[in-house]
């Protein structure tokens, strides 16, 4: 037996995580995962083929349990998915190691613990990329939730409190899911793709509705797409750092992947548009379309809420959320390809994200932004990194998120859906001012005086921030790299596929050059040094110097505060926060605790000789009657 | 080979009221007597079941041919039921010595006995004195601890297994007036003719309440949580593990042989979902470890009636994957309960006083709730395909509450393993920690090994179990095998 390349490649992933289990004690394990998972990337780009569209790589795994065969094979969907993971594990592990690691292993972390659920999720991530049935989707699935149920709850104390937040809703997702492929298994009597695909097209409505919704659901607790958002924060912001750099990257991400194979390739777009809610205009993929768009309101404008830094990034990444799902159910060639590009844009600037705030945690202790300020020049790069990552996050030009959102408005615009692109830009605006508060509040305005003596993060913690930042600048003026792949998995689920360029798309409805773009912004860059430079000497002073503006003040009196940010605002849409999503939570836990108090009492009642005689005479009654 | 069969009950019996002489005679031979009569009762099944043809076969006791003399009958799957029997016997079998261990052993002995007797008796008369002779047993065990809590569930037992007895013996005398005979081959045989009516029906659901009290049947199961809460925890793990799946499956051959009324498997059913929603649920509000283990497997109980109410026996397989399934689960996660005793908040910090006990607790929760690849989600998947296929919308409300109650499951299943992979208290002593070890943790570690290799042996598994449930779904060839075509060739 010859093992193909998609065996290798799990089989490495497996070896890593044996790596990580069994001398994951020792010196320099971290150092020896990150290299593991380096040579794992190597083996995806080995089978580089299938980001262009090169057909598909089976693995010789495959077995039959109960009458149901199990296999696993990647396509163009599986391989940008796993590309994506991969790199995010590589970075964000590489990020842990070194100095990271000691200082976390101080504080009386787990650094063993860490490692092992690092490589678990990776390892349970590769398999539910490969999954070639639905059966195999649905275990892959499960591993999927509970490796990260392990990442999310091994800090502890709060963050054990939002792991358990997450498992119930990731459990109430993979039942639904559970519950669909049981009707789907019904009606096609196989859980193979091709026999569901054939089912399918034989569905009757109601089933069809059914499945969307269970799926849809399903899929979507993972994703966080309202109502099921409430855990994913949380459990993203208080993993230890690298862990919520990774599972903010990818994790999530999985939702989307299920629901692409799922929802997309096997039930098609179409048939879902010819779901129609009965006495309104809308249909189910209208439905899909708006629970996309106000992911992106509601949770961005919570993120402009949040003041510690790590939620607000993680809220940002249920929002942006939002937009990949936008983009794959408006399904045109450029809306596609943007909701698919966002995926890989979204991976990069939030991974260095949470990376640039985990390294001003490690040198100030804090996530806290009233309690941070002025660490532009102390820490200059961390600032490069995270000024680059919010104008990805933002969406603005020069960095890719500025060409995957640009491709989902264009589409909206294209596909006649006003209502829908005026609802994604008041997103983007929330966005905008969400993370200026970000960066103002940690490195511009008042230095505090406890920071005064803080360094740039170590090299360890700079080398894969920077690198990432590298991506987010170079996939901003290339996008014709990452489209090059997004093209091949439109084909491979059933998109159309979008005409791309090295430098953008090419369209009848309207091109995007961003080497152009850039070209054009870096011009105007050019001429702002011109005058700057040639303005004359500057006089460089003390940072605790030059607030004062000419009073005497000494460095220890706050005269700027970051406090209250956007009051005025918050103000005028506070009306809005009214956590009736909290609200619905609360009451359906309730429920099950008053409804759990009714059965204690049955189950507490002495007279259970009653209960026995009145069922017999009840039963009795009703056999005679 | 095949006659030895029947020593497996007879030599517990003779064992248990030997016992309490022998052990005054000797007490180093007395103690071992009864694992050795155990192991040999393993020994035979086992014997059977790895030599034997895999054809099922009865054997007439006492030299009369069924329906005039009584016969027990073994199919792979009562083969298989009665080898648990023993085998939990000797796994569960009270070592502890003291001036009570005489009469424990007895019991347990005697608890054996009648469990293989329920699992291999091939006429209703026998399953009646086998299922009375495992609740006397069961009162004595349970009293056995002495605790005045005991006591009180054990009253509160007995008299609710008595009502239960009569109801049974109702049912039974109906079907015997009505019919003239308790063989259950026999009673298939005439089952069309003479039990398709609405006595049948009525004899039948006498039956189910009356045996249901066993089988943790809503309603009738309401001594569940105090008996499980106060008994010893090897004792509940019998008594959840395998009576009541013995009890079940009872209830499971009759439907298929002799009840075919649609209206049975509706009332199974309501019950069944009715158990689900009350199990779980009461489980959720438990403060204490051993109740709410007492009130998960009221619910699992009601998945399995829920799988058992399947029209014309296709539960069969999910019923047999669920009920082996949860036999390993709540014996490993008693045995973990016997050191983890007391409220649950207690428990803050063992998972470091006993790291392997939390890893279990941690499996047994995993694969209870079904995360594949662990046996329990074959188990459950096997379940929901076949409930998605029934077009009856009960059905389907079947499913909807099976997977809703997992949701819960999981919940306070997982609650627990955060209160135990919290760090103690600071105030706490560390001997204040409870631990689990010894014996109860060397025997869950025994269902923990077995989990693992089921999960790893998945696909025979699987096959085996198939072919289990197919012999036990054939009614032809249950008849054929009590009478055989030719007079006289079945010995």
């Amino acid at each position: 037996m010859t093992l193909t390349l998609l065996d290798e490649l799990l089989l490495f992933s497996g070896a890593t995580l044996l790596v990580a289990l069994f001398i994951g004690r020792g010196l320099a394990a971290g150092w020896m995962v990150t290299i593991l998972y380096g040579g794992q990337l190597l083996t995806l780009l080995k089978m580089a083929a299938l980001g262009y569209g090169g057909g598909i790589i089976a693995s010789s795994l495959s077995f039959t349990v109960m009458g149901q065969n199990l296999s696993w094979r990647f396509d163009a969907l599986s391989w940008f998915f796993a590309l994506i993971t991969l790199g995010s594990a590589l970075l964000s592990s590489w990020f842990a190691c070194g100095a990271w690691e000691r200082s976390y292993a101080k504080q009386g972390g787990n650094i063993w613990l860490f490692h092992l659920a690092m490589a678990l999720n990776v390892l349970s991530m590769l398999i539910l990329l490969a999954s070639g049935d639905l059966l195999s989707l649905f275990i892959g699935w499960e591993l999927v939730s509970w490796a990260g149920f392990l990442l999310m709850a091994l800090a502890g104390g709060v963050a054990t409190q939002a792991a358990m937040r997450y498992i119930t809703y990731a459990m109430a997702g993979g039942m639904a899911i559970f519950g669909g492929l049981a009707l789907v298994y019904s009606s096609s009597g196989s859980l193979q793709l091709d026999a569901v695909l054939i089912a399918v097209e034989s569905m009757s409505t109601t089933k069809l509705w059914l499945l969307v919704i269970l799926f849809g659901g399903g899929f979507g607790v993972k994703m966080g797409l309202l109502p099921f958002h409430l855990w994913q924060a949380p459990a993203y912001a208080e993993t230890p750092g690298p862990g919520s750099a990774f599972l903010g990257a990818i994790s999530s991400r999985m939702g989307l992947f299920a629901i692409l194979l799922v929802l997309v390739k096997l039930f098609g777009i179409v048939n879902i548009d010819s779901l129609k809610i009965p006495f309104t205009l809308i249909d189910a993929r209208d439905l899909l379309a708006w629970i996309a768009v106000f992911t992106i309101i509601f949770p961005t404008f919570t993120a402009m809420k949040q003041n510690d830094a790590r939620h607000l990034l993680a809220w940002h990444g249920i929002g942006q959320g939002g937009y990949m799902l936008l983009g794959v159910v408006v399904a045109d060639a450029m809306g596609g390809a943007g909701g698919l590009l966002h995926v890989f844009n979204h991976a990069t600037y939030q991974a260095a994200l949470f990376m640039a705030v985990t390294a001003v945690i490690h040198r100030t202790g804090t996530a806290d932004l009233n309690k941070l300020g002025g660490l532009v020049v102390r820490m200059p790069l961390s600032f490069m990194v995270l000024l680059i990552g919010i104008i990805g996050l933002a969406g603005l030009p020069p960095m890719n998120g500025f060409v995957s959102k640009w491709l989902v408005y264009r589409s909206l615009l294209n596909e006649g859906m006003p209502l829908l692109f005026l609802a994604a830009v008041i997103g983007t605006l929330g966005t905008i001012l969400s993370v200026y508060k970000l960066i103002h509040n940690i490195f511009l305005g008042q230095l505090r005086v406890e920071h005064e003596q803080v360094k740039e993060a170590p090299w360890s913690m700079m080398a894969p921030m920077l690198i990432l930042a590298a991506i987010i600048f170079i996939t901003g003026l290339f996008p014709g790299i990452p489209l090059a792949w997004v093209a091949s998995v439109q084909e491979v689920v059933g998109l159309p596929a979008t005409d791309y360029t090295l430098g953008g798309v090419e369209s009848v409805s309207g091109s995007l050059d961003m080497i152009w773009v850039i070209g054009v912004l870096f011009a105007g860059f050019g001429i702002g040094a011109v005058i700057f430079y040639s303005a004359g000497r500057s006089k460089r002073v003390h940072q605790l110097d030059n607030y004062a503006g000419g009073h005497f003040l000494s460095a220890d009196v706050r005269y700027q505060y970051s406090d209250n940010f956007y009051a005025g605002l918050m103000h005028l849409v506070g009306g809005w926060y009214r956590g009736s999503f909290l609200w619905l939570e609360k009451s359906v836990i309730s429920l099950i605790d008053f409804l759990s108090l009714v059965m204690q009492g049955l189950y507490r009642r002495a007279n259970a000789e009653f209960y026995l005689l009145s069922t017999a005479l009840f039963v009795m009654a009703w056999v005679v009657i | 080979m095949n006659g030895a069969l029947a020593l497996t009950i007879a030599l517990p019996l003779l064992g248990a009221f030997l016992l309490p002489v022998l052990m005054r005679v000797s007490v180093a031979f007395g103690v071992w007597i009864g694992p050795a009569i155990l192991a040999y009762g393993c020994w035979i099944l086992g014997d059977l079941w790895l030599t034997g043809s895999m054809q099922p076969f009865s054997v007439a006791l006492g030299g009369f041919a069924p329906p005039l003399g009584i016969n027990l009958y073994a199919d792979t799957l009562a083969l298989l039921f009665a080898l648990a029997a023993q085998l939990l016997g000797l796994i569960f079998w009270p070592f502890k010595l003291d001036q009570d261990s005489a009469r424990r052993q007895a019991l347990m002995l005697l608890l054996v006995a009648a469990s293989t007797g329920l699992a291999l008796s091939g006429d209703l008369f026998n399953l009646y004195v086998f299922y009375e002779l495992t609740a006397v047993a069961t009162f004595g065990l349970v009293a056995a601890s002495g605790t005045s809590a005991a006591y009180a569930a054990t009253i509160r037992y007995l008299i609710l297994s008595g009502i239960g007895s009569v109801l049974t013996l109702f049912g039974i005398a109906l079907i015997y007036g009505q019919t003239g005979t308790l063989n259950l081959a026999h009673l298939a045989q005439l089952a069309p003719e003479q039990l398709s009516n609405e006595l049948g029906l009525a004899a039948f659901l006498s039956l189910l309440i009356g045996i249901g009290v066993k089988a943790e049947l809503f309603p009738v199961n309401t001594w569940v949580p105090e008996v499980y809460a106060t008994a010893s925890s090897r004792l509940s793990a019998f008594l959840a593990g395998l009576v009541s799946k013995l009890a079940l499956l009872i209830i499971l051959r009759l439907l298929l042989l002799v009840f075919h009324q649609p209206e049975a498997a509706q009332v199974i059913l309501i019950l069944g979902i009715l158990g689900v929603v009350s199990g779980e649920l009461a489980a959720w509000r438990a403060k204490e470890m051993r109740r709410m283990l007492a009130f998960s497997s009221i619910g699992q109980l009601g998945v399995l009636f829920i799988a058992m109410a399947l029209p014309d026996g296709q539960g069969m397989l999910a019923v047999l994957a669920l009920a082996l399934h949860h036999l390993v689960i709540k014996s490993g996660l008693f045995m973990l309960a016997d050191g983890w005793g007391g409220a649950l908040q207690r428990l803050r910090g063992s998972a470091a006083a006993s790291p392997l006990a939390a890893g279990l607790f941690v499996l047994f929760s995993l694969s209870l709730v079904g995360m594949p690849p662990l046996p329990g989600f074959w188990a459950k998947f096997t379940l929901i395909t076949e409930l998605a296929g029934q077009t009856e919308p009960l059905y389907l409300m079947g499913l909807t509450v099976f997977l809703l109650a997992t949701v819960v499951e999981a919940a306070y299943l997982f609650r627990v393993a955060a209160i135990i992979y919290q760090s103690a208290p600071q105030e706490r002593r560390p001997d204040e920690i409870p631990k689990a070890g010894g014996l109860s943790l060397a025997t869950a570690g025994l269902f923990g090994a077995g989990l693992i290799a089921t999960t790893l042996l998945i696909a025979p598994v699987g096959d085996r179990l198939q072919t289990i449930a197919a012999q036990a779904q054939d009614v032809d060839l249950y008849i054929n095998t009590v009478f055989p075509a030719t007079p006289g060739a079945s010995q």
